[in-house]
This record gives C-alpha cells, sequence and structure tokens, in this order.
C-alpha cells in the first residue's frame, strides 16, 4: 500500500506540476519480458514508468527522473535516478544534487566512466541509462571556447549495486570452507574526509575530442578480505571456517581518452591507471588474503560505414602492475567488443548485433535484437542474450540465463 | 556559406544578378553556391512524412547556423518526436576538401559522441532527404552541365545536369531549374543508379526576411516509393548575432 501511495503521489505531483508551473514532462511505460530458453522459466517480467520533468530557464533548470519498476506480479520498486538543480552563469554551470555523470569515449565498457557506480543487479543487460546509478553529488564545468573543466564533488560514496542471493545472476564463489560474512565495514560514513573528487579536462576540436581525468575515489566494489577460522582442538589445524569482511579502499585514477575523425572513420582511444587495488590471492603469507596492486585498463576502438551499415569494435585490456603468481586475476585481462547496426524503412526497422567476447576464456555475450516503431510513440523489440563458452568466464558463467525477450515501449 | 541555395534551410538573398546567356553550367551552380546568405541563421523546422497510406510523421528541430570564414557550424535540437527529445547534432562543414566534423548528443546515454561522416547518402531522420541534400554537399563533387534553357510562367531558367565525380554515388544525376534572375533553384530532379527518375525537389513558398529570400516550404516527393516529405520553416532569425559558444559542448549537453 506503501508504495501504491508513493507512485500515485509521483503522478499526481508530475499532473500538478504540469498544471500550476508548465515543466516539461516526458517519459516511457514499458513492458519488458525474458524467457530462460534452455528452461522455459522467465528470467525477467518487469514493467516500468519513467519519468523525466524538466524546467528550463535561462539561468536555471531542474530535473527529476523518478522511475517505476514492477518486477513479477507485486514487488514494485520506486526510486529518483536524477533530481538536480542546474545554475547557469557566463563561463561556468553548477549541478547539485543526484545526477548520473558519465565519463570517456568507450561504449559499453567503464574505463575512466568511473564517476556513477553500476547497478549490476542483471548483469550487464540493463540499457546503458539504467545501468549507472545516481550519485549526490556538486558538478561544476567551467567553459573555455570549446573546452570545459569538470569538477566533482561527491560527500557520499555509492557501491556498485550487486545481484542479491536469489537473483538469477548471483553467482556464488566457490569457498574452500563455510564462510561467515561480517558486514562491519562494508559501508563508508558520509564525512568530509571520505568524500570523493574527481576532475576532467575536456576539450572538442576540429582535430580531436579528448579528455583528462583524475579521481580520488572509492572502489566501487569491495575487498574481500578473508580470515581463516582454524580449529586446533585435534593438535593439528583444521580450517573449519572463513571470516569474510567486505570492505571498499581508496582508489587514486587517472587517465584520457580521445576521438579523432579519420576520413570518415572514427577512431577512439581510452586507457586509466588505477593506483592502490586490492586483489585476491592465495599466498599463504598474504594478510587476509590480499594483495594491494596498480594496474592499467584501456581500450582501442574504431566506428564505420559500409552500405549504409554502422559498425564499431573496441578491445579492452587490463594490465596489472608488479603481477604474482599466486594472484586469482590473471596478469592480463583481454575482451572485445562488436557493434553492427541497420536502420531500414525509414528508419522504422532497427537490426542491431551487439556482442561482448571474453578473448582469454573464449566466451561471449551475444546481443541481437530487431525493433520495429509501429510510430513514432510505440515500438516493439525482439532480441536474444546468449551466453556461450567457457563456464568459467566473465559471460560463459551465465549460459543458463541465456533468454529471448520482448520489450513494448510507449514514448510520450 | 558552401551550401547549394535549392536546399532548404539556406537563406537567399536576391542580389540583382542579369540573366547571361554565355554563363556554363559550372558557372551557374557557382553562382547559385555563393549566393550570399548572412552570417547566421536560426530558425524551427518541421518535417512532414508522409506514406503512400497517407500516414504522417512529424519531426520539430530547432536549429542554428553561423558561418566562421573557412567553417560554417550547425546545430540542432531535436523537440520531437518523445524518444529523441533534447537529442542534439553538431556539423562543422569546411570550405576545404576536409571531411565534416560531426556529433551527436544523446541524452540517455548522456555523452557526445564524435560520429562517422561518411554517411552522405543516409537519409536524415526517415525522410526523403538525404544529408548532401540537406546542404552538405560540396560545390566540386560533381560535374554540371548546361543542358537548355527554359521559360516557365513567362520566367526564366537555366537547367543544369550534374553528374557525381565518384561513380559509386547514390544520384546518377540530379537535374536542376535555377532562375536566370535570381540564380534561385526552384526545382530538382534526382535520378537513380539506373538512371530512372527518383525524386523531386519543389519549392512550394518563399518569404523575405531581413532583407533575404527564404525558401519556408518545399517539398522531396519519392517518385517510386510514393513517399514525401514537406519541410516548414518558422521564427526564421537572420543575422541576430548568434554566439559562437552556441556551438559548443555546453550547448549541446544543455540544450536550447
Amino acid at each position: 500500500m506503501r508504495t501504491k501511495g508513493i507512485l500515485l503521489l509521483i503522478i499526481l505531483l508530475a499532473g500538478n506540476l504540469s498544471m500550476a508551473q508548465g515543466p516539461d514532462i516526458n517519459g516511457y511505460a514499458r513492458t519488458y519480458e525474458g524467457v530462460r530458453y534452455n528452461n522455459g522459466d522467465f528470467a525477467i517480467i518487469q514493467q516500468t514508468l519513467n519519468l523525466n520533468i524538466e524546467k528550463r530557464g535561462d539561468k536555471t533548470a531542474f530535473k527529476a527522473n523518478p522511475m517505476v519498476y514492477v518486477y513479477n506480479a507485486d514487488s514494485l520498486n520506486i526510486g529518483l535516478r536524477e533530481i538536480y538543480m542546474d545554475m547557469y552563469f557566463d563561463n561556468f554551470d553548477l549541478r547539485i544534487g543526484k545526477q548520473q555523470v558519465v565519463w570517456g569515449k568507450a561504449d559499453g565498457v567503464f574505463i575512466t566512466d568511473i564517476v556513477s557506480p553500476l547497478n549490476l543487479s542483471e548483469f550487464l543487460l540493463p540499457d546503458f541509462d539504467e545501468i549507472r546509478t545516481g550519485v549526490i553529488a556538486t558538478k561544476l564545468n567551467y567553459y573555455i571556447g570549446n573546452s570545459s573543466l569538470e569538477a566533482i564533488w561527491i560527500p557520499q560514496f555509492t557501491p556498485t549495486i550487486r545481484p542479491n542471493e536469489n537473483s538469477i545472476w548471483y553467482m556464488q564463489p566457490a569457498f574452500p570452507a563455510p564462510p561467515t560474512f561480517n558486514w562491519s565495514k562494508s559501508s563508508i560514513k558520509p564525512s568530509l574526509e571520505n568524500s570523493e573528487l574527481f576532475l576532467k579536462y575536456s576539450a572538442m576540436t576540429s582535430f580531436i575530442d579528448f579528455e583528462i581525468m583524475g579521481g580520488y575515489t572509492w572502489d566501487d566494489n569491495p575487498s574481500m578480505h578473508i580470515k581463516k577460522i582454524v580449529d586446533m582442538s585435534t593438535g593439528s589445524p583444521v580450517l573449519t571456517g572463513l571470516e569474510i569482511t567486505p570492505q571498499h579502499h581508496r582508489l587514486t585514477v587517472g587517465g584520457a581518452s580521445f576521438s579523432v575523425g579519420i576520413k570518415g572513420i572514427v577512431v577512439r582511444g581510452e586507457g586509466a591507471y588505477y593506483n592502490g587495488k586490492y586483489f585476491q590471492t592465495a599466498d599463504p603469507l598474504a594478510q587476509d588474503a590480499l594483495v594491494q596492486k596498480n594496474y592499467l585498463n584501456y581500450v582501442a576502438g574504431i566506428d564505420f560505414n559500409i552500405a549504409n551499415v554502422k559498425f564499431s569494435t573496441q578491445f579492452i585490456q587490463k594490465y596489472i602492475l608488479d603481477h604474482e603468481d599466486l594472484m586469482d586475476e590473471n596478469q592480463t585481462h583481454n575482451t572485445a567488443t562488436f557493434m553492427a547496426r541497420y536502420d531500414l524503412m525509414r528508419e522504422t526497422l532497427h537490426l542491431e548485433l551487439f556482442s561482448y567476447i571474453g578473448l582469454d576464456d573464449e566466451d561471449a555475450l551475444i546481443r541481437p535484437k530487431i525493433t520495429y516503431d509501429f510510430d513514432d510513440s510505440f515500438s516493439i523489440l525482439l532480441g536474444g542474450n546468449i551466453f556461450i563458452g567457457d563456464r568459467a568466464g566473465q559471460f560463459g558463467q551465465y549460459q543458463d540465463n541465456s533468454m529471448i525477450y520482448t520489450k513494448i515501449k510507449i514514448n510520450f | 556559406m558552401k551550401t547549394i541555395k535549392l536546399l532548404v534551410s539556406a537563406a537567399l538573398i536576391i542580389a540583382g544578378f542579369n540573366a547571361n546567356a554565355q554563363l556554363t553550367g559550372e558557372q551557374i551552380i557557382e553562382k547559385t553556391y555563393n549566393l550570399p546568405t548572412g552570417e547566421d541563421q536560426s530558425s524551427t523546422l518541421k518535417m512532414t512524412l508522409t506514406n503512400k497510406q497517407g500516414k504522417q510523421r512529424l519531426r520539430v528541430i530547432k536549429q542554428f547556423t553561423k558561418d566562421f570564414g573557412e567553417v560554417e557550424k550547425k546545430i540542432m535540437f531535436f523537440q520531437s518526436p518523445a524518444d529523441i527529445k533534447n537529442t542534439s547534432f553538431m556539423n562543422w562543414s569546411y570550405n576545404s576538401d576536409k571531411n565534416d566534423d560531426q556529433w551527436i548528443y544523446l541524452p540517455a546515454l548522456k555523452k557526445i559522441k564524435r560520429i562517422s561522416s561518411d554517411s552522405r547518402s543516409d537519409y536524415f531522420m526517415g525522410s526523403d532527404f538525404t544529408y548532401d541534400d540537406l546542404g552538405d554537399r560540396k560545390l566540386n563533387a560533381d560535374i554540371h552541365k548546361l543542358l537548355r534553357t527554359e521559360t516557365i510562367n513567362g520566367k526564366d531558367y537555366y537547367v543544369v545536369e550534374s553528374i557525381s565525380k565518384d561513380e559509386d554515388y547514390m544520384y546518377s544525376k540530379t537535374i536542376t531549374w535555377i532562375s536566370k534572375d535570381t540564380f534561385i533553384g526552384i526545382k530538382k530532379e534526382f535520378y537513380d543508379e539506373d538512371g530512372d527518375l527518383l525524386k523531386i525537389l519543389s519549392i512550394n513558398k518563399t518569404e523575405e526576411v531581413s532583407g533575404f529570400l527564404i525558401i519556408t516550404n518545399s517539398e522531396m516527393k519519392n517518385i517510386q516509393k510514393d513517399h514525401t516529405t514537406t519541410i516548414s520553416l518558422s521564427d526564421i532569425k537572420i543575422n541576430s548575432g548568434i554566439s559562437p559558444s552556441k556551438f559548443t559542448e555546453r550547448m549541446m549537453t544543455r540544450g536550447m
């Protein structure tokens, strides 16, 4: 009842705003159903209402993006993806509130794009505007011609959202002994000392677009501090359990990205240096089964057209510096993406194929989809999320979740 | 400005040219191409797509253009339909042979993407206009030949054939009717790769704004598909002193 009341309040509020103050309201309603084709179970039954409420003036603006998700028959999830106000000055803009921030030139991978954490409760399947969570932040943009200096202060850390234990996207880690989780250090207390800071300089020129960024942040993914519980009662040590303490640690990140057009082809690159990441290790001498290392993450890609078909491909590599053999992760991890898109019937029928390809584990997520726009506001999408390859791989582990799905959407 | 002045977004001035029978096709097109059009222009563009069943789709765009000498910058803010609202598109077109620079801002992705400009033959938003048709085609991309002169409703016109230097271009030729008095194009025929008539562009209405003659209503009809796109311009302002800062990342993300 409470959630239904909130939903009603949002709708009434939107209506009142519309009549009294004349904000611009648009959005969409969508029904999304997916079926796992190995067993016929529904992978998702989701109804969505997404509203964009905006009021723009010459010097100020306001935006709220409430969204309502109904899962299965009765599970209701209401939230505000964004709610912020803008203030425009001669040479700078200020945005205060909950907001999504997107950086970098890569598509579908997150290298310098680390300001807004991810919602991975449905793995990488949601649309890109739905996979990022909003952060409560103050953002200042100072403009010099076609370049911009952007500074972001985030007073309260928001971690990556992981699938819960009942989700088909939750993968139980394998432990050599029964684990006990200690969640006492899993959150970061909001304070000035614990805030996050990001800085970016970007420019758009006739030759090249580029960004240079830095961040003093928290690792969005907690490190698992593992302590062994050993029973000595028999005289010889017996491992009886593990105490696992998830804990976020500070990360310092510096990176850059670029995009350049060369005779009709767009070449893109993005890379970042991550300082102070904790990695899992089997080294018995390591404290809490963790070792601190620095690593590089980078991507190179091109976009081009052939016969009205748009292609895009990227190569992504993660490279751990000063790697040790006993670390769980390999020194390098290589992934590729491929996208082809063809619009036909006067841009009413859209064919698209997007794939993540794990080059080390020979696994992949293949995402074909076909969308037909019945008119300017109503569309039907049929698609597939096909996981193939080694079950030890990032994508192959979800082989049993391969699905076909449909999304029917009305924009207004 | 490099746009061929037959096209819908161009600002056209009656400059008092005298008819000159000695002109070649190349010179006629060049005069059309080089007509003064003002330093900047803004307008609201409404594009109505009508299929053979009579079903219509509407696109509304607010657009700004400014001539910076060596480069012409254009920014478009999409207002309708709802699924592309607040999308913006920016194009920098150069006098030299350099390819255009193009960017698109998609509000759902919240980032500006540089996009490939190697898609001149793509149709713009499902309409009957390609990007080339809308004015980004370079003058020297075609060989122009004066076919004849014609008198229509008491007015004299040059009839000029233009054939692309690129053998793979989507049109085998175009034929343009250009006023002898004003060097304004009033009609253009597009022929497909087999030499068959594909589309006809007609100018339905012109209006004078700030001393410039503006095409405010034009129609492109695809003869083979029986599909029509009508473009109308409103809220037209010329030489209003659009700030260079309008054509920046800041405005693409912020909107109008």
